[in-house]
């Protein structure tokens, strides 16, 4: 996806529209992470060595070409079929509870299988995923880039709604693609020496604007996978597969997360 | 974040893991057979799965009104998107109107009718019925009426399920104390002193989409969102639309600009008249244009001629180089420029002069009826449905600023500051029963503490809403209206939103996308409930509708459709449009009704209060988030901006000794203080005499709790009002502030 902040107004429609979309939650989960899968920080008005400028960082998750939150998943592995919507072509991959498909590249989560331990929030550079527990039964939660709409020939919601036709949408494979074209006019990753994970979303904009969307904007580190989660995910796990046959996943799931929060409290 | 795992939690998670693992040890057999038990988790099937599409959507979370479908799931909405027929918005729509969902189900909406057992402004809450509700309101107002007459009845609307009832009070029972918020505080000086100039009001008619220049006087556009508006601004900057952006806040639309005039603020004038004096110095108008449909040229070019650059630039800080510039890419552009009109225009208590010189410069540009100019689409023709005339010849031998020869270039009502002055004084007649529908005026109209005195003085205050907003405290009887999701209430038309592309013409009627019956709550619409008052009342014979179905469609029919037919055409009929240009317009540059009426007839620049040390002036304006407090306890749009940060000149800051992200609060030149507090917001990005902030935050009805006590209340901080002697309006930038951080108040340096 492209982010053309010449066209963005910065009116959060996409955030909103994300939300309606996919019933996120708004607030902070029980880590503190933004309850969001789209979202829209404003920028400046600060200086520049270009100038006075002001913009946006509409974000969302970035789809990695190595992402850090699909390593980390603590999940069983399970063998899938991936299928290539375009060619019918299959592949079997061994994947956890989230996983990068291998024909369309985005990075999508099994709420089934997902414990909802939240590692893989803690690893995400860009903030892109937190954990609903609005349900009762925690489960990571970002954006899937809509391959749900998408398969059924809609735009993404956040797509749809942009007044401005700010964000576009396509196949950055294709050379030809209004994307590709977009690439080569210089849109550019947030990227930084430590962040180098080959992020999907591409910013293109004026210099002034593009400095301080990436002066602000870049994560500067990776940030590490909080211990105590990872811990208790791997205790998790057994008893989460013993309780699964037992119906008890969610209960289990909740009780976890509910431990975690009283501790973040102390 | 501490990763401290405590040992009392470690061994409290290991035995649940451990006793789980346990009983599933012993019942593993039947684990298999209980599979229809595993909880599925929570995972949302998007606004496209299992949902049916309702047309005949319009929006009213601002009212720009663009055009909906509803997404629609066992009788819930789940989601708003625009309609893919309108030929307006298309299929965007903005983050309010995404939110729409959101007041829908929002549970502090009004949902009986209510007396107040307490107090006006501490109320006490007694649900009625609306038997009862409507038994109240009539008797009191017939009271009113038979003791004061008509007169003594103000009503306040907002909206468009306030026309209904807004008209009822002025045809039928005929007060001329119609005070509308969209007019005395927002756009009415506006359109009078584009009528009074070009004989035509402005609304936003200019073509920006074929501009070669867009020229925006304070209008700051992506914080002030209206879909096809920023359609056609985004589209003449993509076709090379130079900006220029007068503005003292480096504003979203400043941060788009090619030229950003950091003007002292209340100086706007001053600026336009220096533009204007040096293109005629320069003979470089359109003086073909201005020849053939100026009139009293030389009485306005003799009138302005002392308005030099440095005349100006002295004014208004800035740059005598930068007026040249901006005026010479205006004239070089010339027909082909967008001068925007604004829209929020209530400023400083000068303002019809300012929008006089506005309109003066688009004649002397010759901008008018050609493509980049000022151009009307030509919408189609409807019907019409409304109550008769019946006694409004006593409203306008009762109009306080005709009696008082005041403000005679008054927008339609009276003006407000004059009715709450006369409600105060009972001079020249008591105002005694107050009509609010849809306005907020706690935080509409200036000097909040003068507003309380006309409520408490009333015999009786009735209020009709959709939210629990801060004027329903003070409501005897508050009654709960459906919203706009949920009725029919207006009929919307209009062009395609790019002037220039094929021509066509489009009529939309607001239909219900859900229904509105719903076991917790007994919501009606404005046609219903003002039938029922107006019978209460015996004013039932001049009923002009049963129903607000029967209203939208005799409006239809004047147009050959009707509710029926526009379902079947998707929720909106297109037809083949006309094309807009070519449109001439007279000019008034000089205008003699305006001088006869003892204001100055050549526009002039009226000076205003200058801050008093220490403090510098407060100017506030648009969240895209938010419409005003209309949408302060939108859970989805709070969450975006939960409150208003006060922007604050970082050099400015630095000697003060705040830094960016303070909590503080602002107290103003009367020594008023807000009662909540915000953020500092540190910024290079406005002038240091300047302080912003966006408008409506800062809900005091405990009842709204989304927005209760969020951000700072700006019309809290107005309370030295001013009044624009043409049209009556209030003027709201003559304020003040300082900060106060931890108790102590910090004076801004100059």
């Amino acid at each position: 996806m492209i982010i053309d902040l010449e066209k963005c107004v910065g009116c959060h429609a996409c955030s909103i529209a994300c939300r309606a979309e996919w019933e996120v939650p708004t607030g902070k989960d029980s880590a503190q992470r933004e309850r969001r899968r789209n979202w829209v920080d404003r920028l400046g008005p600060s200086k520049t060595p270009q100038g006075l400028a002001s913009t946006y960082y509409p974000g969302l998750c970035n789809h990695c070409d190595n992402p850090p939150c699909v390593d980390i998943c603590p999940a069983d592995k399970v063998e899938v079929t991936f299928t290539d919507a375009k060619t019918g072509a299959t592949k079997k991959m061994e994947v956890a509870a989230t996983w990068k498909d291998p024909f369309n590249g985005t990075v999508q989560i099994d709420k089934e299988r997902c414990l909802g331990c939240g590692v893989c929030a803690d690893v995400c550079p860009y903030s892109a995923r937190y954990v609903n527990e609005d349900e009762g039964d925690p489960k990571a939660d970002k954006c899937t880039f809509c391959v749900e709409r998408v398969a059924v020939g809609l735009e993404p919601a956040c797509v749809q709604t942009c007044l401005a036709r700010a964000r576009i949408f396509g196949d950055l494979s294709d050379p030809n693609s209004e994307v590709a074209k977009y690439v080569k006019k210089g849109a550019a990753k947030l990227e930084s020496a430590k962040v180098k994970i080959g992020p999907n979303v591409r910013y293109y904009g004026n210099k002034k604007d593009m400095h301080l969307l990436t002066t602000t904007s870049t994560p500067k580190t990776m940030p590490q996978a909080n211990l105590r989660r990872t811990i208790m995910a791997q205790m998790l796990k057994p008893a989460m597969d013993q309780a699964k046959s037992l119906g008890m996943l969610g209960l289990a799931g909740a009780v976890i997360v509910k431990g975690l929060s009283e501790d973040e409290k102390e | 974040m501490a990763l401290n795992l405590t040992r009392r939690k470690f061994l409290q998670t290991a035995s649940l893991a451990a006793a789980t693992a346990a009983m599933s040890g012993c019942f593993a057999n039947r684990a298999t057979a209980s599979t229809p038990f595993v909880k599925k988790p929570f995972t949302a099937p998007g606004s496209f799965a299992d949902t049916t599409t309702a047309v005949g959507g319009v929006c009213e979370m601002c009212f720009w009104r663009c055009q909906l479908v509803g997404k629609v799931r066992d009788g819930k909405l789940v989601k708003l998107e625009g309609n893919p027929k309108s030929i307006d918005n298309g299929v965007s729509i903005c983050a309010r109107g995404n939110g729409g969902v959101k007041l829908l189900y929002d549970p502090d909406r009004l949902k009986f009718p209510m007396k107040n057992v307490g107090k006006r402004g501490a109320p006490e809450w007694k649900r009625i019925s609306w038997d009862e509700a409507l038994d109240e309101c009539a008797t009191k107002l017939k009271a009113v009426i038979d003791k004061y007459g008509p007169h003594g009845i103000a009503i306040f609307p907002h909206g468009s399920s306030a026309k209904y009832p807004m008209t009822f009070f002025e045809h039928v029972i005929g007060t001329p104390n119609n005070s509308e918020a969209s007019f005395f505080q927002c756009r009415g000086i506006r359109d009078m002193a584009y009528v009074a100039t070009l004989d035509t009001a402005p609304d936003e008619n200019v073509d920006m989409a074929n501009a070669k220049v867009i020229f925006l006087l304070g209008t700051h556009l992506g914080e002030n969102i209206h879909v096809s508006h920023v359609k056609r601004y985004l589209k003449g900057l993509e076709n090379g639309a130079k900006l220029v952006v007068v503005d003292p806040r480096f504003s979203a639309s400043a941060a788009k600009a090619h030229t950003w005039v950091k003007i002292k603020p209340g100086t706007d004038t001053a600026f336009l008249l220096a533009m204007m004096n040096h293109l005629i110095k320069t003979g470089k108008y359109n003086k073909a244009y201005v020849e053939a449909n100026g009139a009293g040229f030389d009485k306005f070019k003799a009138g302005i001629s002392h308005a030099t650059l440095d005349w100006a630039a002295k004014i208004c800080d800035i740059p005598a180089r930068q007026i040249k510039e901006v005026a010479e890419l205006l004239a070089a552009n010339a027909p082909n420029v967008s001068i925007h009109p604004g829209r929020h225009v209530s400023w400083y208590g000068n303002d019809f002069q300012r929008q006089r010189s506005l309109a003066c410069l688009t004649g002397l540009l010759g901008a008018i009826g050609v493509k980049g100019g000022f151009v009307k689409g030509k919408g189609p023709k409807v019907g019409k449905s409304g109550w008769p005339k019946v006694n409004v010849e006593h409203a306008e031998a009762h109009a306080l600023h005709l009696m008082a020869k005041k403000h005679q270039f008054s927008p339609p009502g009276t003006p407000t500051d004059m009715i709450r002055e006369t409600a105060v004084s009972g001079k020249p007649y008591a105002i005694k029963g107050y009509v609010g529908w849809g306005q907020n005026p706690i935080q509409t109209i200036p000097d909040q503490a003068l507003t309380i005195k006309m409520l408490q003085q009333m015999d009786f205050v009735m209020v009709c809403d959709v939210m629990p907003t801060d004027i329903t405290m003070y409501a005897d009887i508050l009654l709960p209206e459906s919203s706009y999701l949920e009725r029919y209430d207006m009929i919307k038309t209009g062009t395609q939103w790019d002037l220039s592309g094929k021509q066509e013409q489009y009529i939309t009627a607001r239909m219900p996308l859900v229904s509105p019956t719903a076991a917790d709550h007994e919501r009606k619409d404005s046609v219903w409930i003002v039938n029922e008052l107006a019978k209460r009342m015996g004013y039932g014979q001049h009923i002009p509708v049963q129903s607000e179905l029967e209203m939208t469609n005799k409006i239809l029919a004047g147009a050959n459709l009707s509710v029926e037919q526009l379902v079947k055409e998707g929720g909106i009929h297109v037809q083949p449009g006309v094309d807009p240009y070519g449109a001439v317009l007279k000019v008034n540059f000089f205008s003699q009704e305006v001088a006869d009426a003892g204001f100055p007839g050549v526009p002039t620049y009226i000076p205003v209060p200058e801050p008093p040390k220490g403090f510098a002036r407060l100017v506030y304006g648009r969240a895209p988030v938010h419409t005003f407090n209309r949408s302060m306890n939108n859970a989805w749009l709070m969450n975006e901006m939960p409150e208003n940060p006060v922007w604050l000149n970082d050099e400015s800051a630095k000697k003060m000794g705040l830094k960016d992200g303070d909590r503080i609060e602002l107290v103003n030149q009367d020594g008023v203080k807000s009662e909540t507090s915000s953020v500092v917001k540190v910024t290079p990005g406005i002038r240091k005499d300047t302080i912003y902030m966006a408008h409506g935050y800062g809900t005091k009805n405990p009842a709204m709790t989304v927005g209760v006590g969020k951000g700072i209340d700006d019309q809290s901080l107005i309370t030295a009002k001013a009044v624009d002697p043409e049209t009556g309006a209030h003027g709201m930038r003559n304020n003040f502030v300082k900060f106060v951080k931890n108790g102590k108040v910090l004076s801004i340096p100059a």
